[in-house]
Order: structure tokens, then sequence, then C-alpha cells
């Protein structure tokens, strides 16, 4: 199936409404925390400001079972294959946020050890600068990626056609 | 009919990868075990995960940039870092800062101590299925740092002291702040004692599981809580006291067994003592500036005169320019401090020029994990997270 | 036995290893040759400085010195609250010398570390491999000759084909 098989009319419109709405409010977020930005987001899960208002309470550590990853702190040379081999073990529908500078970006550390922003390699849905950022901007930012996963099509999911 | 426990089974030792990504090693560690049913028989570490060239930045940044550094290091206590960094440049300088700096050096040490112990424990809790003790602890924290972003403006990288004195004073009210919450402390520490203490799951868990003799721990270079725990008496603040530690009354906790339970206690009675010391400073706080005469050529003025005066903006401009900046001496600095994990001490190496030669950091998580794969041999797999969470790894400060 | 005691004794038996004695800031330093690190370090261990807090190595390039690379030891008393450092010094073309790992445990991980960013090898060490680097690079990072950025390693990954292509939507 490509793109131009899967038409809009007002069943697809209507299943989509309702296949977006329950994907954005029960996010599994996987945190894949390496620094400060870790302990920011362990912030978040506790009591003052808790993300499980969102649906997004169930923190699953296995790869299977989750669809956000939360690239928290820097990533070195040597933990980069894991946050490859880790992204690829989640199946589809999967969202990346890439929380702080470090990883967005690299941060403060223009080393020869640091990848200067996951983008490079993995594709990020949402960026959080800051250094760590404050819980209320990773709320912020799961807000916005509810926004964008609102937007989705059915004919987004469709494989690519190959030639 | 022979029952199968009669029979020759044949058992082979299992290898099991505790990832770098994995919910209870705090941090990117990893562990190699070789397993034999449940008992471990050899585990071998491997850290790097996480090294991000802290000691070649520190060659290229001037002293008061790498003080935003440190604070990345051990970042559940980042002002302790910050406060070590500082004293280790002015001693390399020569430089003496007021009473004032050092009696608010000391209160903004000992809240990071009780964050990093209460965090310690509460993560070691989670780890053994005690939820409750993270979320008290948590709450305890998020105190803390509001009392932080009162006085230096963020939450957890501070960055708040300068080399000659700290980048601001405390406001007005900040000692009434600082009273509340560490009665909140207090009532959390003991609500915490009374969930685990006589617990008999938590004894069980943690009685006689990770033994370290003095011997071992000597040889092992072991300090902090974790050496004071195994009968060590040495503390850094009472021993070879520095920022005025010797004007604080307060006792040194000491456990005789060496395990895990006595690293916890150690460190539940370690934020007892911190309190007792933010009290006495808040009261016998003396008054005075905060930085040393701008004169000297080595610290940043203050933000108002920068902003109003001509002289405090060409103090600046002497300070942060890249074609001037301070000139220490030849020399070499090592200070030791008393961090909540154990002995930390910056040795800091200049050659004249504004940036310093060479910065290193004595970590202490990576000193004390060194003994991990000797207290885990003999002990079940799932003693492996006591253990990790009793040694209080923070992957920041392992590989810098 | 005292600091000062300590260091004359050193200098009396072992003056073909030592090569100076130093003081800043109210610490001693003492220089000696890299071969002798097992007999000076074992003398300050039996005068009672039994804990060895720091071990890490200077690239002395464009610094100066006896020779190219010093490995330093911080050595610390907890009788008598005293401390000492030793610089150990080891020529470019062959950085060799003696580990001490027989004489304190801490020294083991503290030497790999050397060895990974420094280049320097210890005889004698159980396990001399990389400890923060991978195991296939190539390269002392923290010599003084090594660029800051690096040669190039942190761009070398592969980029993820996802198989599926999502339109780039704002929010």
């Amino acid at each position: 199936m490509n793109h131009d098989d899967i038409k809009s009319n007002v069943l697809t419109t209507t299943i989509e409404r309702a296949i977006n709405w329950g994907r954005k409010n029960s996010l599994w977020p996987m945190p894949f925390g390496t620094a400060c930005c870790g302990i920011e987001f362990m912030a978040v899960l506790a009591a003052r400001t808790d993300i499980s208002r969102f649906g997004a309470e169930a923190i699953r550590f296995s790869p299977r079972q989750s669809d956000l990853l939360i690239v928290a702190g820097r990533i070195s040379i040597k933990m980069m294959p894991v946050l490859i081999r880790i992204y690829e073990q989640m199946p589809e529908p999967k969202w990346v946020i890439s929380m702080g500078a470090c990883a967005s970006t690299g941060g403060v550390f223009d080393t020869y050890s640091v990848i200067q922003g996951i983008d490079n390699f993995i594709p990020v849905d949402v960026y959080i600068p800051g250094c760590p950022p404050r819980p209320e901007g990773v709320v912020e930012s799961l807000m916005k990626l509810q926004n964008l996963v609102d937007k989705e099509k059915l004919s987004d999911y469709a494989l690519s056609s190959s030639k | 009919m022979t029952r199968v426990t009669e029979q020759q089974l044949e058992t082979d030792r299992m290898i099991l990868n505790f990832g770098p990504h994995h919910p209870s090693t705090h941090g990117t560690l990893r562990i190699i075990m070789e397993l034999e049913g449940e008992t471990v028989t050899k585990a071998t570490p491997e850290i790097g995960y996480l090294h991000s060239g802290f000691e070649k930045l520190g060659e290229d940044l001037d002293f008061n940039q790498y003080i935003t550094i440190t604070d990345r290091m051990n970042y559940l206590s980042p002002l302790c870092n910050n406060v070590a960094y500082a004293l280790a440049a002015e001693k390399l300088m020569e430089l003496e800062v007021s009473k004032r700096t050092e009696y608010i050096r000391v209160l903004m040490c000992e809240l990071s101590r009780i964050a990093d112990h209460v965090l310690n424990v509460g993560m070691l809790a989670v780890d053994l299925g005690a939820m409750t003790a993270f979320l008290y602890g948590f709450r305890v924290r998020e105190n803390i740092y509001d009392l932080f972003e009162i006085a230096t403006g963020t939450r957890l990288t501070t960055s708040y002291t300068l080399v000659g004195g700290l980048m601001r004073d405390i406001p007005e009210g900040f000692d009434k702040a600082v009273l509340k919450v560490l009665d909140e402390v207090d009532e959390v520490a003991n609500d915490i004692e009374t969930l685990l203490n006589k617990n008999r799951i938590w004894q069980n868990r943690t009685k006689n599981i990770g033994i370290i003799s003095k011997e071992n721990a000597i040889s092992y270079g072991i300090s902090g809580p974790m050496a004071r725990a195994s009968g060590i008496d040495w503390d850094i603040r009472v021993n070879e006291p520095y920022s005025s530690y010797e004007d604080f009354d307060f006792d040194v906790a000491i456990a005789l067994n060496g395990d895990v339970f006595d690293r916890y206690l150690v460190r539940m009675e370690e934020v007892r003592q911190s309190i007792k010391i933010c009290k006495q400073s808040l009261d016998k706080m003396p008054t005075g500036d905060v930085s040393i005469d701008p004169d000297l050529g080595f610290n940043l003025p203050p933000k108002d005169e920068v902003y109003n005066s001509i002289e405090g903006l060409i103090y600046h401009f002497e300070v942060t320019m890249p074609n001037r900046g301070m000139t220490p001496p030849v020399g070499e600095a090592y200070v030791p401090t008393e961090s909540p994990n154990g002995e930390l001490a910056f040795y800091i190496i200049s050659d004249g020029n504004r940036t310093p030669y060479r910065v290193r950091t004595r970590p202490p998580s990576l000193i004390n994990y060194s003994i991990f794969s000797k207290l885990i041999e003999g002990h079940m797999l799932s003693d492996a997270p006591a253990i990790i969470g009793s040694i209080n790894v923070i992957a920041g400060e392992l590989d810098r | 036995m005292s600091l000062e005691k300590t260091l004359s004794q050193i200098k009396g038996s072992f003056s073909d290893y030592v090569l100076g004695l130093t003081e800043y800031a109210g610490e001693q330093i003492i220089h000696i040759k890299g071969q002798g690190v097992i007999d000076v370090l074992k003398t300050f261990k039996d005068a009672g400085f039994n804990f060895l807090a720091d071990l890490t190595a200077i690239d002395n390039l464009t610094l100066g010195g006896f020779e190219r690379f010093a490995v330093v030891y911080h050595l610390l008393s907890h009788g008598s609250a005293e401390r000492v450092t030793i610089k150990a010094y080891v020529p470019e073309d062959n950085p060799v010398l003696p580990s001490i790992e027989l004489l304190w445990k801490t020294a083991d991980w503290q030497e790999r570390e050397v060895f990974d960013l420094f280049g320097i090898e210890f005889e004698g060490h159980p396990n001399l491999t990389r400890i923060m680097n991978p195991d296939d690079y190539e390269g002392h990072p923290l010599r003084k000759d090594y660029p800051r950025l690096g040669r190039k390693e942190r761009y070398d990954f592969p980029v993820i084909d996802r198989g599926i292509q999502k339109q780039k939507r704002t929010e």
C-alpha cells in the first residue's frame, strides 16, 4: 500500500480521530536518562509535577512495551550504539523527545566523545531546551507532542513505496 | 523409578549482562556477571558510557567558566563541586575569602548533603521495592530545590561560587525559609526511619550484604559514608577542616559492621548532623562582603557595580575578555573536601595563563565503585541492586 | 613517622632516584624517576602514609619539566593528617613504569584510566585495557597534541532509516 491508496473520506477521518485520541492520551514513556536531565525527569515523575495526569505514568523500561523514547542527558560515543539498538527495538508507532541541551545539540560539551545532537542519527519529534529544563518545560513538550499526534493521518504509517 | 534430583544433571555457568540501560543501575553502568544458579561467581563492571571529556575541557575554559562545568559532575549535590573547585583555585592563587563567604558555603554544602543522602536512600528503597521512601524523599528534595532557586536562580546546575567569593549574596528572609525546610526534613527523616529501620524485609535484604572490612576499605581507597560504616574514623571536615568547619560543633557517625544496612544508617545520621550544622551557620552568620577586592585582578565585581560604574566595568573586562584574564602564579594545588560520596578534590596545575594547564577531579564514585566486583562474589543476583545503591555511584562523576 | 623525617630518609637511601624536592602553598612535592616508584612508595607506606588518595598523570609538553610525562601520586596519613605529592617522571619514547597495584588495590582502575587517556603503560598490572573510551578507539585523548574536538569519531554512526515516511508537521 502506498499513499495514493488511502484517500480521505468520512470513515477514515473518524477512525483517525479515534485512534489519535487514544494514542495521545496514553503515551507510555521510556526514559533513557543518562545524566543530570535524568534527575530532572525523575522530578517530573514525582509528586509535585506529575505526568500521570497526562496518561503517561506507566514508565516501562523495556523498549518493546513503550511508545515514547525520552532521551535525557548527554550521549557519548560508547553509548550511541546502545541508543540505536534500543530505538530499533521499539515497535511503531513511536516518538522521540530529546530533552535538554546535550541531547539536542551536544550542549556545553564540544569534545571528542559527546555526540553533537542525536538528531544526526535518529528522527526526533520534540526538542526541549534547557540545561536542565524545568519540569514544567517537560510537561509543555508532552502537550506539544500530544498536539502533533492529534494531526497524524493513516497514510503516514503506510510503507514507503519500493522502486 | 529414580527421582530427577538423583540423576546427574549437566550444569553450566550463565553469563548475564546487566546492561548499560537498566532501571536499577542508576545511570549508565554495565556489569557482566557469571551466575551459577542464582549465585554470582564473578562480576566484571564496565564503565565509560558517559565519558564526556571534562578534563580536556578544563584546559580551554578559564577559571570562572569551568565552575559551570563542575555542576554537571555530581549532579545530585552540585554545590559541593562548586565549592571544591573554588577552594582549589583559591589555594593556587593564595587568596583569602571573607568569613561570610565561608559560612554561606558551609550552609549550601550541608543542604546539598541532605538532598544527596535523601535521594540515595530513596533510590535504594525503590530498588528493593519500597516506593514510599522515594516519594517522601523527593518531596523534601523539591523543597530544597526551592531554596536553591531563591539563592542562586536555578534548581540543579547552580554555579554559585566564583574564585574569590560567591555569585551573589543570599537575600533577606532566606534564613526563615531555610529553618522551615529544615523542620520538614526532620519530619521526613523520622518518617523514613520509622518505615525502614525495624522492617523485617528491609533488614533481611540489607544486613550482612556487601561487607567491607577495614583493611579492604583503606586498600581500595574508600572514603566518605562507606568508609565510616566500616569503622574508619576519618571525616575531612573534622580532621583537615576547610572553609571554617572548625567553628561548627557536630558529631561524626561511625558504624562497625560495614554492610548495606550500616551505610544506610550512617547516611540517615549524617542528615541529622547536617541539620544541626545548618542551624548553627544561620545563627552565627557574620556580616560583610562576599567578594574580595577586585583590585587584585582575580574575581568578578558585583553586578550592580558593573552596570553602574566605570571602575566596575573595567574590572569586569580585565577578568573576562579573551586577550586579558587573570594571571595566576605558576604552581599546583590539591584541596580535599568532604562531599556526600567521599573525598572530592580538584588538582589544578597552572602555568601562568588565563586557563589552567591541567584540571583533575579526584572522583569518589569511581574509587568507591572499584570494590564492587569483590563485594558481590558469593551473593545472589538480587543483592546486586542493593549493593550498587549503597555505593551511591553517580555516572557523571564516574566517567567525567 | 612525620613527613620531614620520611623525606630526608628517602633522600638519603634512594638518592639515585630522587630528582628534586619542591614546595608550593604549604604542600611538599617530591620528584623521582619512574623506575623507583615501588621502592619510594613502599617506604612511605611503611612510614604511616597508608592511604593513596589519587593517581593521575600530567603531560609536560609545554610546561617543561624533567621528562614529558609525570605520574602523580597523592598520599595521606590517617595517623598524622599529613599529605604528600610524589611525581614520577617517564620519557616520551618509552613511557613504562611499574604498577603499584600490589601496594594499594585502588591503583587498579586509576592506572587503567591513565593508560587510556595518556598512553603510559604499567608493568605488572593485571588487566591493562581501556576503561573510558571504547575498546577500538585509537589515540590517547588527554595528550596535549590530541585535538579537543576529536578525529571524527563522533560522526561515525549509521543514520537510522525508519521504513515509513512521516510528514513533518508543526504543532
